[in-house]
């Protein structure tokens, strides 16, 4: 397997109030070409900061991460051309169309005008919002807004997608239709990293898992070894038998 | 990333920009609406030009140029207005001093001493000096009374009269004054505050972070919404003096692209400063208050609504610490006095200073943002 972002002794501390924090705490993983991979962890387990570090968002204490063989820090603008985020907020011009928040994204990404015409047309078929093409989003529904949210970070056809808690706060159909869409773009070549807190959605969706606690790497397989190492049934015995059973806030 | 590429990302974020405002629908009758009712509301309400004033006239001379002069000043019906300006009471025999007590009991708001031998001296074409005496607590009646008798004795008897005014403000009449400073503070308000929350805004909903992920430069982003705002306010200056002078018959004496100058200056650190004040507060209503913090004191501070050399000297340090004062001297003269660049070079210089330190912090701010 190719790794397409390589994460090495990667450390974040944060100063919160004069006290350092360690968000991240030193660690290393690849994730490979083309797969699906996943990041959960309790709260505050330095997942969000895992993933804000190699989608260029902020920029490492110390370590290095390479996407697609580019250095974050020093070539950020190598890298946000290939990769495409979807905030976990869904982070939509309210005052623009669907169609003019697709149209913004694609011409700050230089999609040649052509080519953005028909990927508008084709990605609002795909999520179901052809009708609602030239409405403004403002007025959309969560399950609308998050629909429209994936495919303005895919108008460029990115080789990678960051995915920020794709189905929180969704309704059944509309977390099966993200996950459809998630499972279409894998098998279309594309790497797909998101967090998550549903456990089921991590299980049924991705090749590996990633489990985080309080900064650290705690566990990287594929959910049927994760469960047949800790003797669990489910991913959410591993994870709780992984980080323990204490709320954090 | 190449400038043809830089400036064509600052042309989406511009037209962008265009389209989120002018869809808010809302907002489009404040935009325009505001400034002319400031100057409806200030310049009316506080007198656009004052009238029936009481003034006294000490008149010690019993020649006939001293009772025309008096009677063409009690006769005085100002260009804004249908009442006589003055109302005068006669005396003679009375000495500075105590005129002066007289306009410190509020009896008059000013005092005009014309000498025994005015005529004579009149006729005779010797020179000749009054007195005027002024309630200076009142800034904007005294500059009107100043400015009417230095317009009389100007047009009047030529230079050989002159006139002694203990302290001096004000030119023209107060809409002309006004207007010149309120199209300034409404481009300084409106930039700041529209930049602030477009930037404030954008990081609430999400959006900035979109954008920033996008191979788009910080610089571009902030060009185009300073493009955005140059466009913006430009417009609402051409249609505020436009509606200015047409409706309330505002002097526009300068010239429109000298005003256009000042204007896009001035801008360039509204806009830096707008950014700035947003990169530093965590969500709008902080924005808000401390913009508030920066704009309110510049609306009182800076002489837009009355004359500078009305305050006292601690406000008037304060006042040339913001740039709005430069601006306002700027507009007003060339808005009223019609002078040209030679005589706006100080302010000018001052504000490019002004704009090259707030958007360098405004730039230098917002890079560290995201």
């Amino acid at each position: 397997m190719e790794p397409i972002i390589e994460v090495r002794n990667l450390t974040k501390i944060f100063l919160s109030r004069r006290a350092k924090v360690t968000a991240v705490d030193d660690i290393s993983f690849d994730v490979n070409r083309g797969e699906i991979f996943g990041m959960i962890g309790p709260n505050g387990a330095g997942k969000s900061t895992t993933f804000a570090m190699m989608s260029t968002l902020i920029k490492p204490t110390s370590g290095s991460i390479k996407v697609s063989g580019f250095d974050v820090e020093k070539e950020g603008d190598r890298i946000r051309p290939i990769i495409g985020i979807v905030p976990q907020q869904y982070s939509l011009y309210s005052d623009l169309t669907a169609r003019e928040n697709l149209e913004l994204m694609g011409n700050l990404y230089d999609v040649p005008k052509k080519v953005m015409k028909e990927r508008i047309e084709y990605y609002l078929k795909l999520v179901n919002l052809e009708a609602q093409a030239d409405r403004f989003t403002g007025r959309f529904s969560g399950g609308m807004k998050q629909r429209l949210s994936v495919v303005s970070a895919v108008i460029h056809d990115p080789a990678i997608i960051f995915w920020d808690e794709p189905t929180t706060g969704l309704d059944p159909q509309t977390r099966q239709a993200i996950w459809k869409l998630a499972r279409k773009f894998n098998t279309e070549g594309k790497t797909l990293i998101f967090t998550t807190h549903y456990m089921e959605e991590a299980d049924k969706l991705c090749d590996r898992v990633a489990i985080m606690n309080v900064g650290k790497l705690v566990a990287l397989d594929t959910p049927q070894n994760l469960k047949r190492a800790s003797n669990s049934a489910s991913l959410e015995d591993v994870f709780i038998h992984l980080t323990g059973e204490e709320i954090r806030d | 990333m190449n400038i043809k590429s830089e400036l064509k990302k600052s042309w989406i974020i511009m037209i962008k920009e265009f389209k989120q405002i002018f869809r808010k629908k809302a907002l489009m009758i404040p935009l325009f609406a505001f400034p002319l009712i400031m100057i409806i509301f200030f310049g009316y309400g506080m007198g656009g030009t004052v009238k029936n004033v009481d003034i006294l006239v000490v008149n010690d001379d019993t020649g006939t140029a001293s009772s025309s002069l008096v009677q063409e000043i009690g006769s005085f019906i100002p260009k804004y207005g249908d009442v006589k300006m003055f109302s005068i009471t006669y005396t003679k025999d009375m000495g500075q001093s105590e005129a002066e007590r007289k306009i410190d009991a509020g009896l008059y708001k000013a005092v005009l001493i014309i000498p025994q031998d005015y005529s004579e001296r009149v006729a005779k074409n010797e020179s000749v000096t009054l007195t005027l005496l002024t309630d200076s607590s009142d800034t904007t009646s005294s500059g009107i009374i100043i400015n009417f008798m230095k317009q009389l004795f100007a047009g009047t008897a030529g230079s050989l009269v002159s006139l002694k005014i203990p302290d001096i403000y004000g030119k023209l009449e107060y809409l002309d004054f006004l207007t010149p400073a309120v199209i300034a503070l409404t481009v300084f308000f409106g930039t700041v505050q529209s930049t602030g929350y477009a930037i404030a805004g954008e990081r609430q909903d999400g959006t900035i972070v979109r954008i920033m992920m996008t191979p788009v430069s910080r610089g571009a982003v902030i060009l185009g919404k300073t493009l955005h705002q140059l466009i913006l306010q430009l417009a609402r200056a051409v249609i505020l003096i436009l509606g200015a002078t047409v409706i309330l018959g505002v002097t526009m004496n300068g010239s429109w692209l000298l005003v256009a100058l000042v204007l896009i200056i001035f801008t360039f650190g509204a806009v830096g400063l707008g950014i700035a004040m947003s990169a530093i507060s965590e969500d709008m209503t902080s924005f808000q208050q401390l913009s508030l913090l920066f704009t309110l004191p510049s609306m009182f501070a800076t002489g837009v609504f009355y004359p500078l050399s009305s305050v006292p000297d601690w406000m008037r340090w304060i006042a040339y610490t913001m740039p709005l004062t430069f601006a306002n001297n700027a507009m007003r003269t060339i808005m009223v006095k019609g002078q040209g660049l030679a005589f706006i070079a100080n302010d000018l210089i001052i504000l490019i200073f002004f704009a090259i330190f707030y958007f360098g912090l405004g730039v230098y701010l917002f890079r560290r943002e995201v």
